[in-house]
């Protein structure tokens, strides 16, 4: 008889080891996928209700804020300025998830990262709750400037610090409130979203750096800096010949394909700041197809961050491209030095191109964020401001294509980007993208600004797009304007960064 | 001598466990800014109190019982207490289930207490074996009773009297056990006899007839009750007591082939049978599979150490204050409390065996054998059936579940351990002395 009690002894034992087996299943090894389970609406139903903190821009607009609300969630996720960062801030709903900023830093705006977990050790016995603050780069009021200025036109205006990819303003033309989408009311929401969704001008869309375009000839700074730093070009030499169109030449001197007008039929040609002044289509398509060649080409776009993910703190950016496949396709080179063909840029990458030359030919690592604090103010994370995304050229090259550039204002096609400017060194790129063979076209324009004898402050690229016509003019006479408006917003009022915090944030005042 | 020790180690057990129950109810009830609720003092006194007293009716009682039981059964009730209590604020519309299974408690101390005074010696419930069987099988079969049954989420197993309503099954497994116990013991010989079949060596058939006879009537509790959980525990018991009594594995053998024969049977015929093993099989976006799917998100959710007590959602599972109370225990306190709950349950086995091992007499040896087996394979199916490791069953996890017949029927079984294991304490001190 003991033994069989022993035995059942046995068995039980077996028993609850199956058990602790399994509720190790679910609690460790299965439990990242039972939480990712589309009917596990455990974790979204906490954040939702939770407390979050809010996002105040450099000059101290509160952009994202959580508020009482009467119902089960007890909080209302608030955009005070609606449209304005909505492509910034993203939205934090329900049932269609999160976008922007409450997306990429939704474990700081949480309190959830490993540095909030450390510092909620002491709170043991106090009834704080941690949540981060983020504080932006950017500036409200050069974010407005930017939108009063590119009205109700589609389009795009970013403007960022060259010396430390802080991004001052990132506006698109149409955006959206994002207040809809965070409507406690889920069908009003779900409406909304799908209101939004069938927009055909895709307001949701961050045209700033999630979608690209043909960038036309502001993309001849890239080509110039492929010439000079392989490809010989000085600021003398090769002087190209004055003439209307360029022909590509294939293998045995050959010509293929169709020659490569300049617009309006016009006739340019000399050395690099002529032809920069002139926006010389001839010229630059002979610099990249033959001086610089199609390794060079690639290889330099690649170092101005085409073909690359661009490492930015928002989700889901658009890369920039730039073809590779130029074997025996001597019309394609051509084509694509002066941006076109299969070339294709994000406004964010255009402003970054022209921070390259302002910069020493060093890309910072572009970020809208500068400080995580928490809700005392205290600083938990600084977002770095020395961090190099990639070297586009040597020193001496962007020294080079800078002085090009403030040519191209003083004498060329960019002379209204330094409007209002007076007392700053300008410096700039126009650009005009045919749309197909249409007579429609992007307008561009790059640049950069900043007191003389010093390093530029401030870079921008703003496209404006679908203009009516077709003429190397229309850049310099729809986009400079307003990169001008932009440039000097940014340059008149700097702001010290906010050290009191999110003091007086919380008040709900911060106009 | 050894009552002595016993009873202190087990008012030392109890203290710890009081203090480790009263931290977790002031954690849990006293949160940030609201006012303490007026329930707080009746609360703490009943948590505190009731071990307090049952210990001392221990010590007049049965002074030589073993110390362990008690203080695991109170620990695991104080648990199930807090966690009651919890999930009742947490609700919007609280049905004032933590009042109620406080007076269940002081019931249930007081069945433990009223069941130590009328059962001075285990030879009084032997006696009276087929009384206790009568008196189980009418009480198994009471919910079938046209006016008395009540079906609540879909099993019968329910009785109202008045504005009573409570589980006759809780109690007719108890006096099933004495009659089992009493019954096999009486008839051990003549059942232990075997024939050879060829190379197999199995009962006599004409033997084999209170085999067959459990196995009907555990049938019938699975069809006619709807109550898989408490048919599969039945016919676990009278499995288990008659190997113990006839050390006759064939026996064993002969009742997983009918055990086996008939759960293929009831998954054929019977449309619950066969939805419950479906969702056994796959949950997911089944309405059926909902309770199960969300208790594994609750666990999924706690993690190692859980979210932490009151901060976890466990009113998201259904009925999660019965059946499903360890899903709560896994979000909130997570792998560590879970597997203390186990560990918990794990000792009681323990103590429940080593009482049996140690019991003079055959019928006590078999009734402790039994009344552990109740315990620790009920605890066994129902948390089981939570984690999906086996079809969920609706019965009660003892000691924590909400629930009156439960946990009196299950104070009753305690005292009855305790009474053994008193008994047969005393009776080798006895027998020490007598040398």
């Amino acid at each position: 008889m003991s033994k069989q009690i022993r035995n059942i002894g046995v068995f039980l034992v077996v028993c609850y080891a199956a058990l602790f087996l399994q509720v190790n299943r679910l609690t460790i090894f299965d439990a990242n996928e039972l939480k990712d389970n589309p009917a596990n609406n455990r974790e979204v139903e906490r954040d939702f209700s939770s407390p979050r903190g809010s996002i105040i821009t450099a000059d101290g607009k509160i952009v994202a804020r959580s508020v009482p609300s009467n119902d089960q969630y007890k909080l209302q996720r608030e955009y005070p300025t609606g449209e304005l960062f909505a492509h910034v801030t993203g939205y934090f709903a329900f049932e269609l998830g999160s976008a922007g900023l409450e997306r990429s830093y939704n474990d700081e705006l949480a309190g959830r990262t490993i540095d909030f977990d450390l510092r909620k050790l002491s709170d043991l016995f106090v009834d704080r709750e941690r949540v981060g603050d983020l504080t932006l780069a950017m500036r409200n009021d050069v974010q407005e400037v930017a939108r009063e200025q590119l009205g109700q036109r589609e389009g795009s205006v970013v403007a960022l610090d060259p010396r430390n990819g802080e991004i001052l303003a990132l506006w698109s033309f149409p955006s959206y409130d994002p207040n809809g989408l965070a409507d406690h009311n889920f069908d009003a929401a779900e409406q909304v979203a799908a209101l939004l969704n069938a927009d055909p001008e895709k307001p949701t869309l961050a045209r700033s750096y999630q979608d690209n375009f043909f960038p036309g000839s502001t993309f001849k700074i890239v080509t110039a800096a492929a010439g000079v730093e392989r490809g010989g070009v000085t600021e003398d030499q090769p002087e190209y010949p004055a003439r209307q169109a360029y022909q590509p030449v294939g293998a045995g001197g050959r010509p293929v394909g169709r020659p490569i007008g300049n617009f309006g039929g016009a006739t340019c040609g000399g050395t690099l700041f002529p032809i920069m002044e002139a926006s010389c289509n001839s010229a630059f398509a002979e610099m990249g197809a033959e001086d610089a060649g199609a390794d060079a080409m690639v290889d330099i776009a690649q170092a101005f961050g085409f073909n690359q993910d661009v490492p930015i703190d928002l989700p889901r950016p658009a890369r920039s491209s730039f073809p590779t496949d130029f074997e025996n396709d001597a019309p394609k080179l051509a084509q694509s030095s002066i941006g076109q063909n299969d070339v294709r840029a994000t406004p964010l990458q255009m402003a970054l191109v022209a921070a390259a030359v302002a910069n020493g030919g060093e890309i910072m690592t572009p970020h809208v964020v500068r400080e995580v604090r928490d809700d005392q103010g205290e600083v938990i994370d600084t977002i770095a401001t020395d961090d190099v995304w990639t070297q586009a050229m040597s020193g001496a090259t962007a020294d080079l294509l800078r002085q090009g550039m403030i040519q191209v204002v003083e004498n060329g096609t960019a002379s209204r980007l330094d409007d209002g400017l007076e007392g700053y060194v300008v410096g700039g790129k126009t650009g005009t993208a045919q749309i197909g063979s249409t007579d429609s076209s992007h307008a561009w324009i790059i640049g950069f600004a900043g007191p003389p004898g010093e390093a530029p402050s401030v870079a921008v690229a703003v496209i404006v797009e679908g203009q009516q016509g077709v003429s190397e003019q229309t850049g310099g006479r729809v986009a400079a304007p307003i990169a001008a408006a932009v440039m000097r917003q940014a340059l008149e009022q700097p702001v010290a960064p906010a050290d009191q915090g999110s003091g007086d944030s919380n008040s709900g005042g911060g106009q | 001598m050894i009552g002595t020790v016993r009873r202190n180690t087990e008012l030392g057990l109890l203290v710890l466990g009081t203090m480790f129950v009263v931290g977790a109810y002031v954690l849990t009830t006293l949160p940030d800014d609201s006012p303490i609720p007026n329930t707080t003092g009746p609360f703490l006194a009943i948590i505190v109190g009731l071990p307090l007293v049952a210990h001392v009716a221990v010590r007049r009682l049965a002074p030589q019982a073993d110390g362990m039981l008690l203080p695991l059964a109170t620990l695991l009730n104080g648990l199930g207490f807090v966690f009651i209590v919890r999930i009742d604020e947490a609700r919007a519309e609280p049905d004032g289930l933590a009042g109620l299974q406080s007076i269940w408690m002081i019931l249930g101390v007081a069945a433990f207490i009223a069941t130590l005074v009328v059962v001075r010696d285990v030879r009084l419930l032997e006696r009276n074996r087929y009384t206790a069987g009568f008196v189980g099988i009418v009480l198994l079969l009471l919910p079938l009773v046209p006016v008395l049954g009540r079906t609540i989420n879909g099993s019968k197993i329910w009785v109202s009297i008045g504005p009573v309503n409570f589980q006759p099954g809780e109690f007719a497994k108890l006096a099933l056990a004495v009659f089992f116990a009493g019954y096999l013991w009486e008839k051990r010989e003549l059942l232990a006899i075997n024939r050879a079949y060829g190379p197999f060596s199995l009962p006599d058939p004409k033997h084999l007839g209170p085999v067959l006879l459990a196995w009907g009537a555990s049938l019938v509790v699975m069809v006619s009750e709807r109550d898989l959980g408490s048919s599969l525990l039945f016919f676990t018991l009278f499995l288990v007591l008659i190997w113990v009594a006839t050390e006759r594995a064939s026996y064993l053998a002969v009742g997983v082939l009918l055990f086996a024969g008939g759960a293929a049977f009831a998954i054929n015929s019977f449309s619950h049978v066969q939805e419950r093993v479906d969702v056994w099989f796959d949950p997911w976006g089944k309405a059926q599979g909902y309770q199960v799917v969300q208790a594994a998100f609750a666990m999924a959710d706690g993690g190692v150490s859980g979210t932490g007590l009151a901060l976890g959602s466990p009113t998201k599972i259904p009925v999660v204050e019965s059946d499903m109370i360890f899903a709560a225990i896994g979000e909130e306190l997570g792998l560590l409390g879970a597997t203390a709950v186990l560990i918990a349950f794990l000792l009681m086995i323990g103590a429940g065996l080593r009482i049996a091992q140690q019991a003079a007499r055959g019928f006590e040896r078999l009734l402790a054998v039994g009344l552990t087996t109740l315990l620790g394979f009920q605890a066994f199916i129902i948390m089981a059936g939570v984690v999906r490791l086996l079809p969920l069953t609706g019965v009660t996890l003892p000691f924590i579940s909400y629930g009156g017949s439960s946990l009196l029927a299950n104070y009753v079984l305690l005292a009855l351990l305790l009474r053994i294991s008193n008994d047969s304490a005393e009776r080798q001190a006895e027998g020490l002395a007598a040398q």
